[in-house]
């Protein structure tokens, strides 16, 4: 049977995209990540206080604070300029400021919970409030950042006057992913004592066992299918890059992370101790905004959600969309449904 | 006859430090006269290291054992998700305008089948005991470099966990007082 000439062709055409392919885009390190102009107000050890500029006077009094997650950088949070979450929300006139928690080293080791709420976070949020002349701010946390900022915000619920929860990892044992599997079965203070801070190379392992084949496999096909898609090639690469990027885990963060999370599961059980003080989520009154989404395979809806009835709000909103943990806060859902709404929500209680 | 591994190994390892052993007794006398250089230092660690080589080699055993039985697991869903793909790509017409839709179905059926290993009780018991002796294996390498480090008069990783958390100590300190004069001057 002879070969028919159609694959042939896909087949020759595919081969000539992957060897243009370096003569046609940039490589990934030459891609520069930063795209909304900022300067950096604030530093304590390796953690960065990032404040967002432009030419537009913020119109909402209370600033927003992003507590991004410790997996990966907070660039994903201003990846490009048609998919910026912050640069969305500073569109709609809020005040925007960025944790960038940093790179840590075998230094930073026995840094835990307590310091990144109470040192870290605290710190931060007193220095957006002195810059601001304001008492109280809004505080967004994003996946892993969603757990500390929820714990900040039982512990100083006076500093806080919206929360917006965004895929935040709340309860270990309702979390259906492939990474709260593996959790509970790590020996997680034999591997802290032994190699201390969590290399990147083992969250790599953990991030390439979700949808391996798509992931490995089927983006990079496509990515050379659409090497002529000048759009499609800097966003893919952008991604890529950032994905690339994930600074390795405090040894003591981690270890806590592991077992009061994933492995007793005391967060939403009320019985977590930060820096020797009870989390108790019931203590969360203010208004809250958690956001959920759907074909999350990082941090499942089910994880997150409980966080929505264990608080004692009042004013409180549950969104579930119909996207992927990347895509709620980088995508054209985002800024066509996930901001606009946050922004209609948030503005009545920012003035 | 099945060779009797477990006592080749104990054997061979007694027969191990049973030398070592009896160098150092034979030699130390007159290393002893270069006490502060790096030989004498040396001399008095061989039979820690000779030990930790030892037992190493034995975990490697172990280790082996559940890495074999992760990639059976992977070879395994790997067969079955191919037979489900075979199965499945019967229904679609063999031409080149199908190609997407048979490695969409390809992925699907693969994506599906390893996120369901990935998510079982087996796969997450023999990963966990998997990483657990790659731990073991490097605590012997890590004490392997204590030693050497050690009889160079280099800090280990130990002393540099003392400092560490000195460090860390006096950065919680330092941030307590800083934010309390934030507090005293507001």
């Amino acid at each position: 049977m002879e070969p028919d000439a159609r694959v042939i062709e896909e087949l020759v055409k595919f081969s000539s995209n992957m060897a243009r392919a370096p003569n046609m885009v940039k490589a990934p390190d030459e891609i520069d990540l930063e795209i909304t102009p900022h300067e950096t107000i604030y530093s304590m050890d390796k953690m960065r206080l990032l404040h967002y500029k432009d030419d537009q006077k913020p119109t909402h009094k209370t600033p927003i604070l992003i507590a991004y997650a410790l997996i990966n950088r907070y660039h994903i949070l201003d990846i490009h300029p048609s998919k910026s979450w912050v640069r969305n929300l500073m569109t709609q006139g809020y005040d925007v400021y960025m944790i960038d928690w940093g790179t840590p080293t075998d230094i930073d080791k026995y840094l835990n919970f307590d310091d990144y709420v109470n040192m870290y976070l605290d710190s931060c949020v007193e220095h957006v409030l002195n810059n601001t002349s304001t008492d109280n701010l809004t505080l967004q946390g994003y996946c892993t950042g969603g757990t500390i900022a929820t714990i900040y915000a039982t512990l100083h619920p006076e500093k806080v006057r919206n929360y917006i929860a965004t895929a935040p990892v709340i309860d270990g044992w309702k979390d259906t992913t492939v990474i709260s599997n593996l959790s509970k079965h790590v020996e997680v203070d034999k591997l802290v004592d032994t190699v201390g801070n969590m290399p990147p190379e083992f969250m790599y392992y953990c991030f390439s066992v979700l949808k391996p084949f798509e992931q490995g496999i089927e983006k990079y096909i496509n990515f050379f299918k659409n090497i002529d898609n000048e759009r499609f090639v800097d966003n893919f690469l952008r991604v890529e890059k950032w994905l690339s990027d994930t600074p390795p885990i405090p040894g003591e963060l981690f270890r806590e992370w592991i077992k009061n999370i994933y492995q007793k599961n005391l967060l939403i059980q009320n019985k977590m101790v930060v820096g020797d003080q009870n989390i108790d989520l019931r203590k969360i009154r203010m208004p809250i905004f958690t956001q959920v989404a759907v074909g999350d395979h990082l941090v499942s809806p089910e994880c997150s959600m409980p966080l929505h009835y264990a608080v004692s709000s009042k004013k409180k909103t549950l969104r579930l969309y119909p996207t992927g943990h990347v895509g709620m806060i980088a995508s054209r859902l985002s800024q066509k449904k996930v901001l606009p709404e946050l922004g209609r929500w948030l503005s009545k209680k920012s003035d | 006859m099945i060779p009797d591994i477990e006592g080749s190994k104990d054997y061979y390892k007694h027969l191990s430090l049973f030398w070592t052993d009896l160098l150092y007794l034979m030699s130390s006398k007159s290393q002893a006269l270069s006490s502060v250089g790096p030989m004498r230092a040396m001399a008095a660690n061989s039979k820690r290291m000779a030990t930790e080589l030892i037992e190493m080699n034995q975990r490697i055993d172990v280790f082996s054992q559940y890495l074999i039985e992760y990639y059976k697991q992977l070879t395994d869903t790997w067969t079955e998700a191919q037979k489900k793909v075979n199965l499945k790509i019967q229904d679609l017409p063999q031409d080149p305008e199908h190609f997407d839709a048979y490695k969409r179905v390809w992925i699907d059926i693969f994506d599906n089948d390893f996120t369901e290993l990935f998510d079982s009780k087996s796969f997450g018991a023999n990963y966990g005991k998997m990483v657990s002796e790659e731990l073991e294996l490097a605590k012997h390498w890590n004490n392997i470099a204590s030693i050497i480090l050690k009889s160079a008069n280099l800090p280990n990783r130990e002393e540099l966990d003392e400092v560490y958390k000195e460090l860390h100590e006096l950065r919680r300190r330092v941030a307590r007082l800083e934010a309390s004069r934030r507090y005293d001057g507001a």
